[in-house]
């Protein structure tokens, strides 16, 4: 679609925030001018993680040079609330506390420094609460938020009668940090009429927007939240940005001056909820080919201290509960368990990781108990056309089997086995260990209302467009594609467009950049709004051409009648348009058809289209100090028909990254005070170039793509995320070569060097 | 408070800051060049990477007080408006960045390294970048683009 353009410098192909990242050009929160007077903010966190606030003394603080003012719960005009699905969640704390670290009060003050020492000064009194960091105990307490909610397809219970195989177990998955290397952050400026302008590190413009108007208790028309481009967000800053939004604007609002708030790095941690901890029960039956008859799963999630998102994280939970295999009987339950951590959140998979975990567990165990590979019950089960999803809708293009079965041949299956198997054999303080990992992931946000989207374009007289989408760019490059997009319908060179920033004056009502459905929902939005000013031009050029318009089509800006180039070009044509006064703007909506889902019978067809892939892991153990490393990750993925290959490997290398991440090193722990002991990158490791795998191989499956995707090309942000549970495996596995007569007593990642140890020298 | 004489990317420039305060705020605040980044403050992540007379610093933990006298170059005064730096011409070939926050830290660590190491190993590229996280994971392609730098 772009090669027709000859002109110009910018490429496509790349992604264009490029040249402005490695020059340092690029703007983020922090990086924008300040205006004189501007105030800077520091929170007062509970210093226990469950309590009755009694008091809170702001005197010392108070008294400190260059604190302007402190504000608590009782300063706030509207709704001390920001909860997004549940109104469950204060802004500031106000009788009770429910998380260490969760904010009392906030300072102002006229620099940064000033107002975190004046934060130090301030002491609350609390009468402390029991304290609950477990989801099952949280569980067993009757701490749930919402209903718990269960997924059932066949009849289970008939069916383990007749399997050959039943196993049944434990698997728990830890939280993960977002660790954005951009922390939190937001600017407020007052502006006339008690309206507010305010900068924001946030996926969701619209969030922040909805709850700073709630918490001032003002109309959502006077908050303008204006985002240029996030430094990491990974879901993270789905929800969570919205308390950090709300505070700068609480104080500009009572205030009348700028204020702005850029988290520190160890509040950040402390103060923000991470991908939600699961712990769940599994049974699992199989027949004598191996075939997986019968799947029941119990899914402990641990929420945190206030729902957040975690009631639509549950969900997902259940819609992957199968990963990329076909199961006939399934019963799955899943219960969000109310605790005192920070409120988790979304993370890259959102939910969806954790509940595949849970299945690739089951069959590791099932596969090492009958003493066969686990690749052989893979194999046996992988979705095809027409299976049906536990939730009802029916498997349409699937390539579960096409993705295993390419990866298998393309990159030797059997080679490396035996290579692994060779090595095993000649090696006693090294050992490897071989996984694959098929993957299946569904595209939309599974809350089907919000799976639309909106676009503004200005054509400019001069000929330059602006654009103007709800997506937000956080490194997915999905401001290149949406230019893709305008350059494609309109048929000029790149240059002449330019992506806004994500505005929620100039496109309202936003769903968050989430869910991988971005890219899809707002070019499509955005493709509908070219395509209106396009036909528009048409009628312009037939017009100027003498000929009828379904004669003209634009090429390299150039307008041809019948194929032929006219004389006529694209500034000419823009300025008769404009000289004609056509309407040389558009908005754009685009709503993802054939979608629904209902929560009573919890059966629908909540995805525009699933995607698929499968890695294969070879992982190396070192058997005296723990530790290990990956050799080789190879992949055949589902792209699509993918519009942009640079991005797309590139959201591909990286979530695989961080997937490993999740399940080896990332090590989230919180003491039973609820306090956060990785509060820190000293004491949270995340991957560095050491931890990448040696060799990452990526190959993209040739297909069609899908329709229902934004020019075919599949949604690419979460699904990579998911391989990393390979890694897991292959660790164990390598474990396994060196003492076989290990088993995990249950499935617990991260897979820590201290836990591979542990296995290694298991009696 | 006092004044303090600082040199970065080759120009001088007076501060009236502490000189406990780190070289990354007086850079960013004062002197007003942004592309160098907080990210941990304490030295751990990389992202506020500098050099001080060539060696690769991490701003966010050095005093100015450590910084008189010495030069400073930041992300901003290794290329010209004509002409970038190889590494960064290598990272936009490569298509490194993804939401780029880290990035101009990586780079500058990667400049550092191809001044003592011409053509770099594996191991030496490992070993030079390990304090410099992306959390997006762009590691593999850091690697690339080190390479081609360095070939270049």
């Amino acid at each position: 679609m772009i090669k027709n353009i000859t002109k110009g410098k910018v490429d496509t192909s790349r992604n264009i925030d490029s040249h402005n990242h490695v020059t340092g050009r690029s703007i983020y929160v922090d990086d924008l001018p300040e205006l004189q007077g501007t105030l800077y903010l520091a929170v007062f966190g509970s210093p226990v993680a469950h309590g009755h606030l009694r008091s809170v003394d702001l005197s010392a603080a108070e008294k400190l040079p260059g604190v302007f003012r402190i504000f608590t719960a009782k300063d706030i005009p509207g709704a001390n609330q920001i909860g997004g699905i549940i109104p469950d969640e204060p802004l500031l704390a106000d009788k009770e506390v429910h998380f260490h670290e969760m904010p009392i009060a906030l300072v102002a003050a006229e620099s940064e420094a000033i107002a975190m020492e004046a934060a130090k000064l301030i002491t609350a009194e609390i009468d402390p609460l029991p304290v609950i960091i477990d989801p099952r105990e949280a569980f067993a307490k009757g701490h749930i938020s919402g209903s718990p909610r269960t997924f059932q397809l066949g009849d289970s219970n008939k069916a383990f009668a007749e399997c050959a195989h039943i196993f049944e177990g434990k698997a728990d998955s830890g939280g993960q940090e977002h660790l954005y290397i951009e922390t939190q952050g937001a600017y407020a400026i007052p502006m006339e009429n008690g309206s507010l302008r305010i900068a924001s590190s946030t996926q969701g413009p619209t969030a922040v927007q909805r709850t700073i108007a709630g918490v001032l208790g003002i109309p959502m028309h006077k908050i303008e939240v204006d985002v240029t481009r996030l430094g990491g967000g990974f879901g993270g800053k789905e929800d969570q940005a919205s308390a950090w939004g709300a505070m700068v604007a609480l104080v500009a609002h009572l205030t009348n001056k700028p204020a702005k708030f850029v988290l520190h790095r160890m509040d950040d941690m402390r103060m923000t909820g991470k991908r939600n901890p699961y712990s769940s029960d599994y049974k699992i039956g199989l027949d004598k080919d191996y075939k997986i008859i019968a799947y029941e799963a119990t899914f402990y999630q641990n929420s945190g201290a206030a729902a957040d998102l975690s009631p639509a994280i549950l969900e997902r939970t259940l819609f992957h509960l199968n990963n990329s295999y076909y199961i006939p009987n399934v019963l799955a339950t899943a219960y969000s368990c109310r605790t005192n951590l920070p409120p988790n959140t979304a993370f890259r998979g959102f939910g969806g990781p954790q509940g595949m975990f849970v299945i690739e567990s089951a069959i590791h165990q099932a596969a090492n108990t009958l003493g066969i590979d686990p690749i052989v019950i893979q194999e046996a089960n992988l979705l095809k056309d027409g299976d049906v999803f536990p939730y009802g809708q029916i498997a349409k293009e699937a390539e579960a089997i096409s993705c295993w079965e390419e990866s298998k041949e393309r990159f030797d299956l059997k080679k490396i086995r035996e290579e692994v198997a060779n090595f095993n054999a000649n090696n006693e303080a090294l050992k490897k260990g071989l996984a694959l990992m098929p993957i299946c992931f569904g595209i939309s946000f599974t809350n089907t209302m919000m799976n639309n989207a909106r676009a503004l374009v200005h054509v400019y007289s001069d000929g330059s467009i602006g654009v103007s989408t709800g997506a937000v760019e956080m490194g997915q490059g999905v401001n290149t594609k949406m230019l893709q997009v305008a350059a494609h319908y309109f048929a000029v060179a790149p240059e002449r467009i330019k992506i806004e920033s994500t505005n929620t004056t100039r496109v309202a009502n936003t769903s968050p950049t989430a869910a991988s459905s971005t890219a899809d929902l707002n070019g499509k939005a955005l493709a509908h709004a070219c395509t209106q000013i396009l036909d528009r031009l048409k009628e312009v050029a037939a017009s100027s051409l003498d000929t009828s318009a379904d004669k003209i089509t634009l090429k390299n800006e150039t307008v041809y009648v019948d194929d032929i180039a006219s004389d006529l070009q694209w500034e000419q044509l823009i300025l008769s348009a404009f000289q004609q006064r056509v309407n040389l703007s558009a908005k754009g909506h685009y709503s993802t058809p054939t979608i629904h889902f209902d929560k009573t019978t919890e059966k629908g067809h909540p995805f525009a289209y699933h995607v698929y892939g499968t890695a294969i892991f070879v992982s190396t153990v070192d058997c005296i100090r723990g530790t290990y490393t990956f050799d080789a990750v190879k992949i055949v993925h589902d792209f699509g028909a993918s519009m942009n290959r640079m991005i797309d490997l590139g959201q591909t290398e990286g979530g695989l990254v961080q997937g490993i991440g999740w399940m080896t090193m990332e090590e989230v722990i919180y003491d039973e005070t609820g306090r956060l002991r990785s509060d820190a990158l000293s004491t949270y490791k995340i991957p560095d170039i050491y931890a990448v795998p040696k060799e990452i191989d990526v190959h993209f499956l040739k297909t069609d793509g899908s329709d229902m995707a934004l020019f075919k090309s599949k949604a690419v942000g979460e699904p990579p995320l998911l391989y990393g549970v390979g890694a897991y495996f292959s660790v164990i596995n390598a474990v396994r070569a060196f003492n076989p007569n290990w088993m995990p007593e249950f499935y617990d990642a991260p897979i820590t060097p201290e836990k591979v140890l542990m296995g290694l020298y298991a009696i | 408070m006092g004044q303090i004489k600082l040199s970065i990317n080759g120009k001088s420039y007076t501060i009236d800051a502490d000189e406990s305060m780190p070289l990354l705020w007086a850079v960013r605040d004062f002197v007003g060049l942004t592309g160098s980044k907080f990210g941990c403050g304490i030295a751990q992540c990389g992202a506020c990477t500098m050099h001080m007379d060539g060696e690769p610093i991490r701003s966010c933990s050095v005093p100015l007080a450590s910084a008189k006298g010495k030069k400073i170059t930041t992300i901003e005064g290794i290329g010209t408006e004509d002409k970038l730096h190889a590494v960064q011409e290598a990272w936009i070939e490569e298509q490194v960045p993804q939401c780029g926050y880290c990035q101009s830290g990586q780079i500058m660590s990667a400049v550092a390294l191809l001044k003592t190491h011409a053509s770099p190993t594996d191991e030496q590229i490992d070993e030079a970048m390990q304090g410099n996280i992306c959390r997006c994971g762009t590691y593999d392609r850091i690697r690339k683009a080190i390479k081609r730098a360095a070939v270049g």
